[in-house]
Order: structure tokens, then C-alpha cells, then sequence
């Protein structure tokens, strides 16, 4: 069948640029917006999706992961006692100030435990012993901090909070919502660091036994620890990331964006596609002469907004993935889930064919009567 | 000699138009029959309603008095969805401007229309190839109209009137856009396609040259046909 809405569309290749050029915008905009925006949520729940804990026990109103309060230590014994809990320790997360080179002073997320291994934390570890953090006065430093930090090695000695660390190793992906890289050391150590972290914590980590709920476990556990609140692994996250989305207005900010680049992408379909339809009444008055109906035109316009959407799509993924290495240079990350992407794939097409529908009303009213005119 | 079957008839056809705060009595009780095989030439100056005639024998205007037959059987004029399926099966149409299907060749835009006519893939392809190799443009199917003179533009746009097998073909003013020539050569087509394929043939012109091919020639002057 011969395909009139094709033939038009790629006559005028100049008309078709711009139209694809329109939905690649919308498309790349809303990927790359919301990549950057899913990549960067990604780091408010970084430690919580890497930790091997089941149930995360915190002070009462903590915001989110980074921004701890400490609370006696001695709560992590009524927390082992709870049916279902394999095991519990504490977790210190405390910013503090890391002294460099130069003078200056940067900020540093600590977290301390007094086995890390046993809760895979670091993740990912490139040089060193996480072990070996127990023997004295030794951090792990994450790669990120070369950013902020400048260049570091392993066997250089940083003043944290006027005590000397040895840096004897480093790890990468370690990196905390506002930046700030995580440095790990032991859970001692860090007690000396702060007169607000004697005998404190800031987290009870909680590993659930085989077969356990972790949703039971942690309504057990808020029996026992009624000053504290308790969530599941999923519930803590979710927390955390509702607070970076709704109060730094980081939503509300990604809304508009996608919202206007969705708008643009209307917009110059619907400009193209009707300007089109109006330069081409004469030949939907013919298609309306010879027999068509208005549901032949309406398919016309159909199918191009489709080839748009299709194509358009096409050269926004591209140009989206394109921008990965370079956005990785800035050390963002741009997350687009293949789930995603499908739902942009969808709303393309109704974004497009939506755009289409403003040119049926003006082929509806066509005169085929027209055609006779000169 | 058997008379031929009227393939388009319209009767006491009465069209006013509303235009501002005055009514226009365009057409004032025109009847005219058109039987198979016949070539018939409708001549008028402008204004006289030639083309209103034509667009209600087309089935693309509606009368405001008056019944259109084609093949013998009344049109209903108040069913849009009826007209379409009769301009579809039974009319084939000419205009003055070719109205051909730019970003299409010669052979598409035939099978176009076929593909309106709900006749589809290589029938249709096959139904293309045949009616643009009657009316001798068998070497210029993938052409496209730009590449084409305008006489080739008016054979395709015959061609494209021919397929799907109508009943009648009307053409309003087909050589108004080609030199006299061309226009004779594109007339003779008509006549030859209108007698070999038993079409009636209805021609709105201003050009003399019409005559000599036409079997009857039918004045319009003010709405009226000429006695």
C-alpha cells in the first residue's frame, strides 16, 4: 500500500529535520533530565542499597542517611536480643573536617564500624585491607575525593579533626548526596574524633536471621527501642530520597523541566504537522474527491506523527547515551532504566500523535469541492 | 441499435448558496443524462454554473432541489458516507491543476487512488501499470509529477481517474494548462479511452478544440442549459 503520510514527510526533508530535531530535544531533555536526576538520587541511597542490612535503626526524625544524630550505643543490645535478628551493630555516619595538603579544610563523610566486612562496606575496595582499619590510626578514602580533595595515594597521612590518619586504601562509588566523600575508619576511632560520639551511634545496622521478615523484625524492634525509629532497608531509602526530592526542590525542579521539554516537543510537532496539513489541503481535498473519507486523512497525519515520534525517539536516545561519557567526565551519572526509556518510547508517540490531533479539526472541515478551484 | 445505459443523470437540479445576507441562485433547474460511451462537452462562461453542475454530478456538491442518478439509481444526497462510496466506485475525476500527488510518481499516484478504492497491494500495482501503459506512459511510471510535462501530469491524473473501473469520468477544464498541442493529444486520449472503455465523459471547457471531439455539446448560460 502505497504510504502517502511516508512520501510526504521525507518530500520535504527540510520540514522533517525540524520535526525530528523537535522530539529528539523533548526526548534527550526528559532522559538526560531525569538520568541525571535518578543518577544523582542514586547516591542519596548509595550505602543503604550496598549494606548488607536488612533493617536500619535510627534517631527519632533523621531526614535521611547522611544527616545522622547519635544516640546511646547500648541500644544495639536490647536490638540483639529481638526473635529474628541474626545480627546488629552499631554504625557511626558523622561529617567531619579532613585537613589538606595546602591548608585548607574540606568536609568528609566518616563511616566507622568495627567490622565492615561483615555489612560489605566499602563495596567496592581497589587498594588495601578493610581489616586492616582495626590495627591504628588508618582510613580508606574513596577515588571521588581526588575531585574535591586533590590528588591523594595510599601511605599519605591526613589530619581528620586534628588527628593524623594513614590513608591505606581506596575505594570507589563511595560518595554521599551532597558530595562529600566517604572516608571509612574504625568504629573507635571515630569515637575519639567527637566528645558527641562517646559512647554513641549513629546507626544500628541489623541483618535479619534466614526466613525472617524484615518488616516483623523491625515492628520487634521498635518495641525495644521505643526512642529510636526503625525501618526496613526499602522504607529507609524511599526516606531518604523523599527528603533530597521534596525539600531541596530537586522534584519540582526535574517536573518543570521534563514538563517544558514534553511542552516544546508538542509544540513543534503540532507546528510542523499543521503547517503541513495546510500546505497540503489541496491534496486532502483530492484525497476527500476521488473517495477518502476523514479517517484517511486523520491516518495520514497518523502515521507521520508516528514516523516522527519513531524517529525522533531514535536521535534522542542516541544524542541521551552520547552525553553519558561526557557527563561522566563531571562525575554525573545518567541512570536511564530500560523501563524508563520504554515509558518515554510511550510518551512520545502520545506526546506526537496528541500534537497530531490539533490538525484534525482543520482537515475535517476540507472542501473537497475545493479541488476544482484554480 | 440498442440505446446505451445512462450512467449519470441529474434532474431539475436547483443549487443556491448563501453568501452574506444574499442568496445566489447558481443552478435553476438543470437536467442532463449521460449514457456509456458518450463524450459530452459543457460549455459556458464563467459563472454560468458549469462547475457547480460538475460538482454535483460528481456527488461532491448536494443539490438544494433535485436528484442525481448514477447507473440508474438514485444518489441520496443527506448520506455523506453514500456520496463518498459513489465518487469512490463510480466517478473518476480530471481537474485543470492535474492534482497529482507530488512526493508521488506516476505509478503511485495511480495506485493511490486504487488503494482509496480498497484495492491493495500487487492488484493494485498491476491495475496501475495497466491503465498508465492505455494512456501511453508505460516508460514514465517512477516519475515523479515534477520530472513529467503537462501533458504526461494529465495523462497520469486520466489514468488515475481510470482505474478502479468508474462509470463515468468528469473533467473540469483539462486543457486549460496545456499548450494547444498537448491539449489536442490529451483530448484525443479522452475520446479514445471514453469509446474503447464504454465511459461516459463529461467535459466542462472554455476550449473550442473540445467540440470536435465531443458526441453532444451542451450550453449553460445563467444557471440554465441552452436550448
Amino acid at each position: 500500500m502505497v504510504s502517502l503520510a511516508r512520501r510526504n514527510l521525507l518530500h520535504d526533508r527540510l520540514r522533517f529535520a525540524i520535526t525530528v530535531a523537535g522530539v529528539a530535544f523533548a526526548v534527550t531533555l526528559v532522559l538526560v533530565q531525569v538520568g541525571l536526576f535518578m543518577g544523582i538520587l542514586d547516591k542519596a541511597t548509595v550505602t543503604i542499597q550496598h549494606a548488607a542490612a536488612d533493617v536500619w535503626v535510627t534517631s527519632r526524625e533523621t531526614p535521611n542517611v547522611d544527616f545522622a544524630h547519635a544516640f546511646p550505643e547500648t541500644t544495639v543490645l536490647r536490638v540483639r536480643g529481638v526473635p529474628g535478628v541474626e545480627r546488629a551493630d552499631n554504625l557511626i555516619v558523622a561529617f567531619m573536617n579532613i585537613q589538606l595538603p595546602s591548608g585548607a579544610e574540606e568536609g568528609c563523610l566518616v563511616y566507622a564500624l568495627e567490622d565492615f566486612r561483615g555489612w560489605n562496606l566499602p563495596w567496592v575496595v581497589h587498594e588495601g585491607d578493610v581489616r586492616d582499619l582495626r590495627r591504628g590510626r588508618y582510613i580508606l578514602m574513596d577515588r571521588s575525593a581526588e575531585r574535591r580533595f586533590g590528588p591523594f595515594a595510599v601511605g599519605e597521612y591526613r589530619e581528620i579533626l586534628g588527628r593524623r590518619f594513614k590513608i591505606i586504601g581506596t575505594t570507589s562509588g563511595a560518595a554521599s548526596f551532597t558530595t562529600a566523600p566517604i572516608t571509612f575508619m574504625h568504629y573507635g576511632n571515630a569515637q575519639e574524633l567527637s566528645d558527641v560520639l562517646r559512647n554513641r551511634a549513629s546507626y544500628i545496622l541489623v541483618k535479619t536471621a534466614a526466613g525472617a521478615d524484615p518488616r516483623e523484625v523491625a515492628a520487634a524492634i521498635r518495641q525495644v527501642a521505643p526512642y529510636n525509629d526503625v525501618y526496613t532497608r526499602d522504607e529507609w531509602a524511599s526516606r531518604s530520597r523523599r527528603y533530597w526530592v521534596v525539600s531541596t526542590g530537586l522534584g519540582m525542579n526535574m517536573g518543570v523541566t521534563v514538563f517544558l521539554g514534553i511542552l516544546v516537543g508538542i509544540v513543534v510537532v503540532a507546528q510542523t504537522l499543521y503547517t503541513s496539513a495546510v500546505e497540503h489541503v489541496k491534496e486532502f481535498g483530492t484525497v476527500k474527491a476521488i473517495g477518502g473519507s476523514n479517517r484517511d486523512i486523520y491516518r495520514i497525519l497518523g502515521e507521520q506523527a508516528l514516523i516522527a515520534a519513531v524517529v525522533g525517539f531514535a536521535v534522542g536516545g542516541l544524542l541521551s547515551m552520547a552525553m553519558r561519557p561526557v557527563m561522566a567526565k563531571l562525575y554525573l551519572n545518567v541512570l536511564v532504566s530500560p523501563s524508563f526509556a520504554a515509558a518515554v518510547f510511550v510518551g512520545t508517540v502520545a506526546m506526537c500523535l496528541g500534537a497530531a490531533m490539533l490538525s484534525f479539526r482543520r482537515v475535517a472541515g476540507i472542501d473537497p469541492a475545493l479541488v476544482f478551484r484554480a | 441499435m440498442k440505446e446505451a445505459d445512462s450512467v449519470l443523470a441529474v434532474r431539475e437540479i436547483v443549487k443556491v448558496f448563501d453568501e452574506g445576507n444574499q442568496r445566489v441562485e447558481v443552478l435553476k433547474g438543470v437536467s442532463l443524462e449521460v449514457r456509456a460511451g458518450e463524450v459530452v462537452a459543457l460549455e459556458g462562461p464563467s459563472g454560468s454554473g458549469k462547475t457547480t453542475l460538475l460538482s454535483i454530478m460528481g456527488c461532491i456538491l448536494t443539490p438544494t432541489r433535485g436528484r442525481v442518478e448514477v447507473r440508474g439509481q438514485v444518489v441520496p444526497m443527506d448520506r455523506p458516507d453514500r456520496l463518498r462510496e459513489v465518487r469512490r466506485r463510480d466517478i473518476g475525476f480530471v481537474f485543470q491543476q492535474f492534482n497529482l500527488f507530488p512526493a508521488l510518481s506516476a505509478r503511485e499516484n495511480v495506485e493511490y487512488a486504487l488503494n482509496v478504492k480498497g484495492v491493495r497491494g500487487a492488484e493494485a500495482g498491476r491495475e496501475a501499470r495497466r491503465v498508465l501503459e492505455q494512456v501511453g506512459l508505460g516508460d514514465r511510471l517512477d516519475f515523479l509529477p515534477r520530472d513529467l510535462s503537462g501533458g504526461q501530469k494529465q495523462r497520469v491524473a486520466i489514468a488515475r481517474a481510470l482505474a478502479g473501473g468508474p462509470a463515468v469520468l468528469l473533467a473540469d477544464e483539462p486543457t486549460a494548462n496545456l499548450d494547444t498541442t498537448v491539449g489536442t493529444q490529451v483530448l484525443e486520449l479522452f475520446r479514445a479511452v471514453a469509446k474503447r472503455e464504454d465511459k461516459g465523459l463529461v467535459i466542462v471547457t472554455h476550449d473550442p478544440k473540445v467540440r470536435a471531439i465531443a458526441d453532444r455539446v451542451v450550453g449553460i448560460r445563467d444557471g440554465r442549459l441552452a436550448a
